[in-house]
Parts: C-alpha cells; sequence; structure tokens
C-alpha cells in the first residue's frame, strides 16, 4: 500500500525539483517551513519528530532542501513531511503538508475489529511495521 | 492487504512510477550546444534595459552624495555581470564568477546602503535568486559552547539564501588571542558555502581597511574567495555638509546662512575628534541640533512663531555642542 | 413628503404614514451597535418608495396598522427601526434597495429565530409591496459576539483531518433513494479507499423503508475505517441525522458518535433552532456539522423575492454550521461566478469587504467567529479543476458525486481522478503555473500517467451547464477599454 497522506501524495513522487518549487511557494506566502520525520504513519499520529525548528524569515528555499537531504540520510527509511506555518490571525496552523520521503516498502495498516454490544464494532487500525517494534527498528532502517 | 487493479495507474498508492522523462540535469548534458554564428549581433544596451540596472544606478546616486570611485566601481562590476550575461546568451563561456566582496572603510561611508544596492543589482542580472540582504554581526553568527556556532551560521546561511549576506566587523570573527574561541568554526562553514554555493548567496564582509588587511592576512582562505575588494574614503567637509543637506531636506527642515557657516565649521572639527564616523556623525550632530531648536523655541515663550521658526536651524543650535565648548575651554562635559 | 411627526401629534389615534410615525429618517446615522438590513423592495404602483421601506422597517419593528398609545409607555424612539436610505436598483425600473437601522435591544441574543421573526417575520406579505427581497445584513461585533460560531470551523477541520493545502474532495452517494445499507457501504468504502476525503448521504436520506438509519450508520463506519486502514489517512462520511423531532436528531447524533464518525449532517429544513442546537452538540461533542441547503432555493432563486442565499450564509455562520453547499459557478444549479464568489467571502473572510459586484453591501467584521467550509456540489467533475479552484479557493469541499460514481472503470477509479486531477492542479497553481490558460494541458499530463483521470477527461469534456443565471449582481463592471 501507499500511505496517502498529505496534500500530494497521489502524484509520483515529487522531485527534488519539484519539491523545491513548493517550498518556495510557501516561503513566498510568507509562512514558515519545517521538516519533520516518522516510522510510526499513524493517521492519528499528529506528532512527528521534528528535524529542528521551523525556519522562519527564510526567503530562499535551498535551506530547506539542505534540512529535507539531511534528515533522509539520517532517516532513510522514515517517513518524512514538510509542512508550511502561517501566523496570520484565523489561520495560525499548517497551509501545506507534503510528504517527501518514505519506507521502500509500506506494508501498511490492519483494521482490528472488537466486537461489543450488539452488532456494534470497535475499530482499532494497527500498523504492520510498528506493532511489535521499537521506534527507529520499524522500516530496517 | 494490495487490491488488484485492472486499470494503469502510475502515481497509485503502491506504485513507484515517476513520469518517464529525463531529469533536467540530463537533458542540459545531452543537448548539443545551438551553433550561434559569429556574426549574430548582440544588444547590450537592450539587455541593459531590460534589466533596469540604471533604475539602482540612479537610486544610489540620489541616496548617496560623492562616493565616486565605489559608484564607478559599482557601475563597472555591473556592465562586467551584464556582458557575461549576454555571452552566456550567444553560447560563449561565462564562468560563474565569484562574487564574494570585501567593502572596507571608516563607519558612516556608506557600505550597507551600497550593499542593499548591489544586492538590488546582482537580483536584477539575475546572479541572486531573491535579492535581499541579511546583516548580521558576529554574536549572530558564532556561539557560546561546543557545537553552538555550526547550527547557528547555518540558520544565518539559509536566511540569506538567495541574497547577500552583509557581515559587519568581519574581523571579530576571527580572535586569535584566544585558540578556543567558536568564530573559527564559524568562518569553516562560511567558507564551504561561498565556495560550493555560489549561486545560492553572496557573501559580503565589511568593517575598517586595517583590521581587514589583518583579517585576511591571517585568513588567506577567505581572502582567495573574495574577489571585489572596495575601498570606501571617507567623506570631505564639502561632502559632509551636502549629505547633511540631504539630510534636512528629508525632515522639511533647514538651515538659517548662519547656521549653515557653524554647521561647517562643526564638522571639521568633529573630523579631528576621535570616534569621527563621517554621515552617521553627521547624522548625530542634526538630532541634537533638532533637540537644542525645540528647546529654544521653547524657552521662547513660542511667541509671534511663524512655520518658518519650526523648519530653521539656528548657528546657536551648534554652538553648545561640545565640539565648540570645549574649543573655548569650557567644561569637558555636557552635550 | 415624510416630516417626522412630534409628540401628541404623533400619538393620536388613527391611522398615519409609516414615515411620519418615525420609521424614516434620512438623516439618521447608524450606531456602531446597530444591526443593519438591506431589502429590495418592489412597491405597488402608486407607492411611495419611502413609504414603502418605512412600512417594512415599521413592520419588521415596532409598529403596527395603526397607532397604539401604548407607544408611549416604552422608549419607543430607540425600538423603532429606522430606514434611512433608498437608492434606486441600477437598471431596474421600480425596485429600489433600503437600508434600515435596528437597535441591537431589538433582538435575544444568540437567537437566530429571534432574529429572523423580526426581519422576515412578516413583512413580506405586506400588501402595498409588490414584492420583497432580503439582500444583504450587517452585524456588530456585539451581538455576533453572542453566537457560538462554526462548531469546528477550517482550520480545527483541517487539523483533526491531518489534509492542508488543497480542496477536500467528497462525493454523495447515489443513488439517493433505495440502496439498502450493505450496497451503501460498498459505495462509501470504493471511494474513500480510491481518494476521496468524504462521502455524504443526501439531504433525503434518513430512515427510509429500504434502509434504517442505524443499518446505514453501521455499514458506513465499517466503511470509514476500513479506507482509512487502507490508505492511512483519516476519512469520514457525513451520517444525516435529520429527523422528525429534534429528539430523534439528538439520538441519531449520539450513536454515530459513539460508532467513532468525525462528522454529521443536516438539512437546511430542519429549521434555524434545531440548526443551532445541533451546532451546540457538536461543539461539545467534537464533531464536524455538515448542512445541506435543502429547500433554500425556494426562497434564494428570484432576484426580488425572498432571502438572498448571501444572508442565508450569514446566518448560518452565526448559527455554527462547519459545512455549508454554497454553489460551484460551473456545475448543473444556480450560481453566477460573482454572487458565489460573495457567498464564499462571507463564509470564509475574517473581515468582509464591501463589494457591490458581488453582492456584498457591507464591510464586516466576523469578531472571529471560525470559518465556515463552503461545499461545491452538483454537477461537477474532474475536467473543470482548474476552473473549481480558480473560482473557489482551496479551501472548499469539491463534491464529486456523478463525477465519482459514474465513471466507467467503477467507484474507486473515479475517486483516483478527482484526487489526482485536485493534488495536479494544485502543484501546479503552487509552481506558478497559469492554471485557467494551462488548466486542461495540467490535466492531461497528469492523465498521461493515471489513465482513471483519462477516461474522465474524455467522457465528460462536453459536459457544462451553461444557462444565464437568475440572482445576478446589480452592479456590472463597466469595461475599460484595452483592459
Amino acid at each position: 500500500m501507499k500511505v496517502t497522506q498529505g496534500t500530494f501524495s497521489f502524484l509520483p513522487e515529487l522531485t527534488d525539483e519539484q519539491i523545491k518549487a513548493q517550498i518556495e511557494y510557501a516561503l513566498d506566502q510568507g509562512w514558515a517551513v519545517n521538516v519533520e520525520y516518522t516510522d510510526d504513519p499513524h493517521p492519528r499520529n499528529t506528532y512527528w519528530e521534528m528535524w529542528g525548528l521551523p525556519m522562519f524569515d527564510l526567503r530562499d528555499p535551498v535551506g530547506v532542501m539542505e534540512e529535507v537531504q539531511a534528515c533522509r540520510d539520517a532517516h532513510p527509511n522514515h517517513y518524512i513531511r514538510v509542512g508550511a506555518f502561517d501566523s496570520t490571525r484565523g489561520w495560525e496552523t499548517l497551509r501545506l503538508s507534503f510528504i517527501v520521503n518514505r519506507p521502500e516498502r509500506e506494508p501498511g495498516f490492519r483494521l482490528v475489529r472488537q466486537e461489543v454490544d450488539g452488532r456494534q464494532i470497535r475499530y482499532t487500525i494497527e500498523s504492520y511495521a510498528v506493532t511489535g517494534n521499537p521506534e527507529g527498528e520499524r522500516y530496517g532502517d | 492487504m494490495e487490491t488488484e487493479r485492472t486499470y494503469s495507474f502510475g502515481g497509485r498508492p503502491g506504485g513507484d512510477a515517476r513520469p518517464e522523462e529525463p531529469a533536467p540535469e540530463e537533458q542540459a548534458q545531452t543537448d548539443p550546444v545551438p551553433h550561434v554564428p559569429d556574426d549574430t549581433p548582440v544588444d547590450i544596451e537592450e539587455a541593459f534595459r531590460d534589466s533596469n540596472v540604471q533604475e539602482v544606478l540612479d537610486k544610489l546616486d540620489r541616496e548617496l552624495v560623492g562616493l565616486k570611485p565605489i559608484k564607478t566601481r559599482i557601475k563597472e562590476t555591473a556592465a562586467l555581470l551584464l556582458v557575461d550575461r549576454v555571452r552566456a546568451g550567444v553560447g560563449l563561456p561565462a564562468a560563474v564568477p565569484s562574487l564574494h566582496m570585501s567593502f572596507t572603510g571608516n563607519p558612516g561611508t556608506g557600505k550597507t546602503t551600497v550593499a542593499m544596492r548591489m544586492a538590488e543589482i546582482l537580483h536584477r542580472l539575475e546572479y541572486v535568486r531573491k535579492g535581499h540582504l541579511v546583516t548580521v554581526t558576529r554574536d549572530q553568527l558564532v556561539g557560546q559552547y561546543i557545537g553552538h556556532t555550526a547550527p547557528k551560521t547555518k540558520e544565518i546561511l539559509k536566511k540569506a539564501m538567495g541574497g547577500v549576506l552583509f557581515i559587519d566587523e568581519a574581523y571579530y570573527l576571527h580572535r586569535p588571542e584566544n585558540e578556543r574561541d567558536y568564530g573559527s568554526e564559524a568562518i569553516e562553514t562560511l567558507l564551504q558555502v561561498m565556495e560550493n554555493q555560489r549561486d545560492d548567496l553572496v557573501v559580503i564582509l565589511a568593517g575598517y581597511k586595517d583590521r581587514m588587511d589583518q583579517f585576511f592576512q591571517n585568513n588567506p582562505g577567505m581572502h582567495s574567495r573574495i574577489a571585489h575588494h572596495m575601498d570606501f574614503p571617507d567623506y570631505s567637509a564639502e561632502e559632509l555638509l551636502d549629505i547633511s543637506k540631504l539630510m534636512m531636506e528629508e525632515q522639511q527642515y533647514r538651515f538659517s546662512p548662519e547656521a549653515e557657516e557653524t554647521f561647517k565649521e562643526y564638522i571639521e572639527l568633529r573630523m579631528q575628534r576621535p570616534n569621527f564616523s563621517n554621515a552617521r556623525s553627521v547624522r548625530n550632530a542634526l538630532e541634537r541640533a533638532r533637540l537644542r531648536q525645540a528647546n529654544r523655541l521653547f524657552a521662547g515663550g513660542g511667541k509671534g512663531l511663524t512655520k518658518r521658526d519650526l523648519m530653521t536651524i539656528e548657528a546657536e543650535d551648534f554652538r553648545a555642542s561640545r565640539v565648540f565648548t570645549e574649543l573655548e575651554g569650557n567644561s569637558a562635559d555636557g552635550g | 413628503m415624510s416630516e417626522t411627526l412630534k409628540g401628541a401629534e404623533r400619538y393620536k389615534a388613527g391611522v398615519i404614514p409609516y414615515a411620519k410615525m418615525g420609521y424614516w429618517e434620512a438623516d439618521y446615522e447608524p450606531k456602531p451597535t446597530d444591526i443593519i438590513a438591506l431589502f429590495r423592495i418592489s412597491p405597488q404602483e402608486g407607492v411611495d418608495p419611502i413609504e414603502a421601506a418605512a412600512a417594512v422597517a415599521g413592520e419588521s419593528s415596532t409598529a403596527t396598522w395603526t397607532v397604539v398609545w401604548t407607544d408611549r409607555l416604552t422608549a419607543a424612539d430607540l425600538y423603532r427601526a429606522k430606514a434611512y436610505k433608498v437608492d434606486a436598483v441600477p437598471g431596474a425600473e421600480g425596485q429600489y434597495f433600503a437600508y434600515i437601522a435596528y437597535d441591537y435591544d431589538l433582538f435575544e441574543e444568540g437567537s437566530i429565530a429571534n432574529l429572523t421573526a423580526s426581519i422576515i417575520g412578516n413583512v413580506f406579505g405586506f400588501k402595498a409591496l409588490k414584492s420583497l427581497r432580503l439582500e444583504d445584513m450587517y452585524f456588530p461585533p456585539a451581538y455576533l459576539k453572542t453566537f457560538q460560531g462554526p462548531a469546528t470551523g477550517i482550520v480545527a477541520e483541517r487539523e483533526r483531518l491531518d489534509k492542508y493545502g488543497r480542496p477536500l474532495l467528497g462525493a454523495t452517494t447515489k443513488p439517493k433513494l433505495g440502496l439498502s445499507a450493505r450496497n451503501y457501504g460498498r459505495v462509501v468504502y470504493e471511494a474513500l479507499k480510491g481518494g476521496l476525503d468524504f462521502v455524504k448521504d443526501d439531504e433525503n436520506i434518513n430512515s427510509q423503508p429500504f434502509m434504517k438509519w442505524r443499518e446505514r450508520y453501521l455499514y458506513c463506519m465499517e466503511a470509514v475505517n476500513r479506507a482509512s486502514a487502507a490508505t492511512g489517512e483519516v476519512k469520514g462520511h457525513y451520517l444525516n441525522v435529520t429527523a422528525g423531532t429534534m429528539e430523534e436528531m439528538i439520538r441519531r447524533a449520539e450513536f454515530a458518535k459513539e460508532l467513532g464518525s468525525v462528522i454529521i449532517m443536516i438539512d437546511l429544513i430542519v429549521g434555524y433552532t434545531a440548526i443551532q442546537s445541533m451546532a451546540k452538540w457538536c461543539y461539545d461533542n467534537d464533531m464536524i456539522l455538515h448542512l445541506h441547503r435543502a429547500g433554500h432555493g425556494t426562497y434564494t432563486r428570484q432576484k426580488t423575492h425572498g432571502i438572498s442565499f448571501r444572508v442565508i450564509c450569514k446566518w448560518m455562520r452565526m448559527a455554527g454550521v462547519d459545512h455549508i453547499h454554497a454553489g460551484t459557478v460551473v456545475g448543473k444549479l444556480e450560481g453566477d461566478p460573482n454572487m458565489v464568489q460573495g457567498f464564499y467571502d462571507v463564509l470564509r473572510e475574517p473581515y468582509l469587504h464591501k463589494n457591490l459586484q458581488q453582492g456584498i453591501f457591507f464591510d464586516q467584521d466576523w469578531a472571529s467567529l471560525k470559518k465556515v467550509m463552503p461545499v461545491a456540489s452538483g454537477g461537477i467533475h474532474a475536467g473543470q479543476m482548474h476552473q473549481l479552484l480558480h473560482y473557489l479557493g482551496e479551501d472548499v469541499i469539491l463534491q464529486f458525486g456523478g463525477g465519482t460514481i459514474g465513471h466507467p472503470d467503477g467507484i474507486e477509479a473515479g475517486a483516483t481522478a478527482n484526487r489526482v486531477a485536485v493534488e495536479a492542479m494544485i502543484q501546479a497553481r503552487n509552481e506558478g503555473r497559469d492554471i485557467m490558460n494551462e488548466g486542461p494541458e495540467i490535466l492531461q499530463e497528469a492523465a498521461r500517467w493515471c489513465s482513471p483521470l483519462g477516461v474522465a477527461l474524455d467522457l465528460w469534456k462536453d459536459i457544462t451547464f451553461d444557462y444565464a443565471s437568475t440572482d445576478t449582481g446589480d452592479y456590472v463592471p463597466t469595461e475599460t477599454p484595452g483592459s
């Protein structure tokens, strides 16, 4: 399977040039860009590890690309995403977030069904890679 | 958990297909250089017009009095860069020039202003992508403890990418008297970027001439990466007076004829005193004169004043300055 | 004509014109706390527009057809609504824009029902008018602050879904009626797995003989969770809780929550009070509230009658819905581009600037009420992606019902076509391409590696719904030659 979180997951993997163009767009909007990584891509895992702080006051995407590459070098088999934060009133949240690195093999998730009262089912989504493996050893890094 | 799909969906989840087009750099290598005949006409003037560089040069002329040699150097540099562009346009080799610079001169001689315009010119000639100026001093580059400096320097470099990094009093990066100083780490990081990312940013080092010379002597690596050295001369007394008039005009003030004479005298005296910093000293002197003018108007009871009075600086507004009072052997203290 | 009468003369028993009773004040300057209503009035032949405006002001505030002495026991001068401006509508003979100011003491705090009982309660039946339409309203921040506003809002919705930077995608399950719960859930699963973020019950899917509501909820949630596991994304299905009584709606909402749904939906026809109750329930239960505007066309579409949809948008933002269908510009349902953009601005902007071309008559500070996500639904397909993005922006839900389920290669392929189209278009826009001109080309580029998109583009390439809009702006920009 392919985890399709992020703004561009249905497109072919973005090339570095394409990633740069998206970062440039974000910087042109005045957004601060950051890099995050994880080996727990559960849909409700909000807090991926931060690869440094969001980069404020940047004008050019080259600096961000260096961090993307450094994060890839350190975590080649993790999910890595780039996020763009908008600080204007009424937003104060992410405005763009897309995956720029993913593990070679994505085993995906199992839907665990717990039969409860009547015909109801309580659902849990479990990652095949995460279950039973500690952080850092999930995708064969 | 994969399900079979009958349709072809190159980028579908699980798929790893990429568009089957060569990456841009591969294309560049395989593309033969188009042959351009030697008698192809080139229009440098048009290229110059298109770049709108003249606008920046004019702005520089308006903003800065004098500085003839610097302005000439800027124009020459712009011409070189422009010709390089045009050469590249007709398939002639034009090496990526090293654009890092050093601006030496005393304080207040226009280094920062020129750096700002330089960034604009480089942007208009497409040598830097964004054209902003990031001004820093040692404190923003060098850390306090082990492992602190490289990230600090890198953070600044990231902000400067696509523009010009202006390091004021750059020699403070190097402190030979302290062998555990982290400044050398910042210099290392800077050197790497200056060498490997010439497309990404231009570095301008600035400071007093003698100390910069010393700095370059101690850091030959830095020296060899700087292609353009510009020495900013001190302003003459005449030029400083012209500058003062520009500053006054900006704020809608003017000298009375006596005040102008007095201020000229003031400048000549001030130039002899320690810590003279050219245009900056002129600006400070005018600020103090404005203060004295206000107090003079107020002390006079404010009767019968006109708009002209509000705009006029009188000789006495300068006379109270320490530059004059100390000359007359009065107390060394006070304004 | 209308010199206001004062004192005893004013309250003498009998019938006097509304304008003379003080419902017309030409030099009145609205207070910062006044609520303002803008009506389009079409007086009967021979009726003075000022008197007609005053009558609307009177009838929507304190007046009745005759003078009553009990007025004199009240601060009547304050409570009287004041018509203060009447402008002829450009290019429409016999129609006038009447501006009427109301003191905020006339309205109970936090109640759309009370507000509307006054503003549209009685006046529409007025014999002296041929027709009447509420075009726009201004609400002072002091009054807005008495409303909860959207239960979730665009920002929190995106954070909960972890989806940023692109329109969200949805589809309405088709056929609207007749599917069994099991088959219905299949549509939901396929569409979500294929790439949509949401699937939706239609407005009239409640609990019919062919599909009981609990049955639908159970199968839909199986589909949602299954799709979530298949993609690693948060997914949702708008479970319609619309029912015959308020108690039943709450019961259905509670069940949806118990099953772990992130969103429920209601129809506009449940009424303002029910909508506010559901918004409050959603706020308390971390649920997104989707509103289908079922029924609005009966009073929003004709230019001279009813209520403009922009007013409904304002009321619904105050009432607290998170989603509302607000037009597509290019689809099968009514919607002049300018008017629709005005609706979208009403729903999404923190501060509205007067923009007559888009039918926005007032500057309006939304007093930090959250943003409502507009929904574009009805006759849209992937081939229009560039136009949809251009006209509607990225904070919108694009509902491709037929455009997903009608795909020849199946629902999943249909969903994928839409998702690829939206991502490719966002990517191109961010890269600085001119999507309005290059849009078809951008889609074709993507179709080269995504065959479902190619099939969709080919199938629906000629589908447009090019009819003249009825609800259009009154202020058309004058074309400057050469611009």
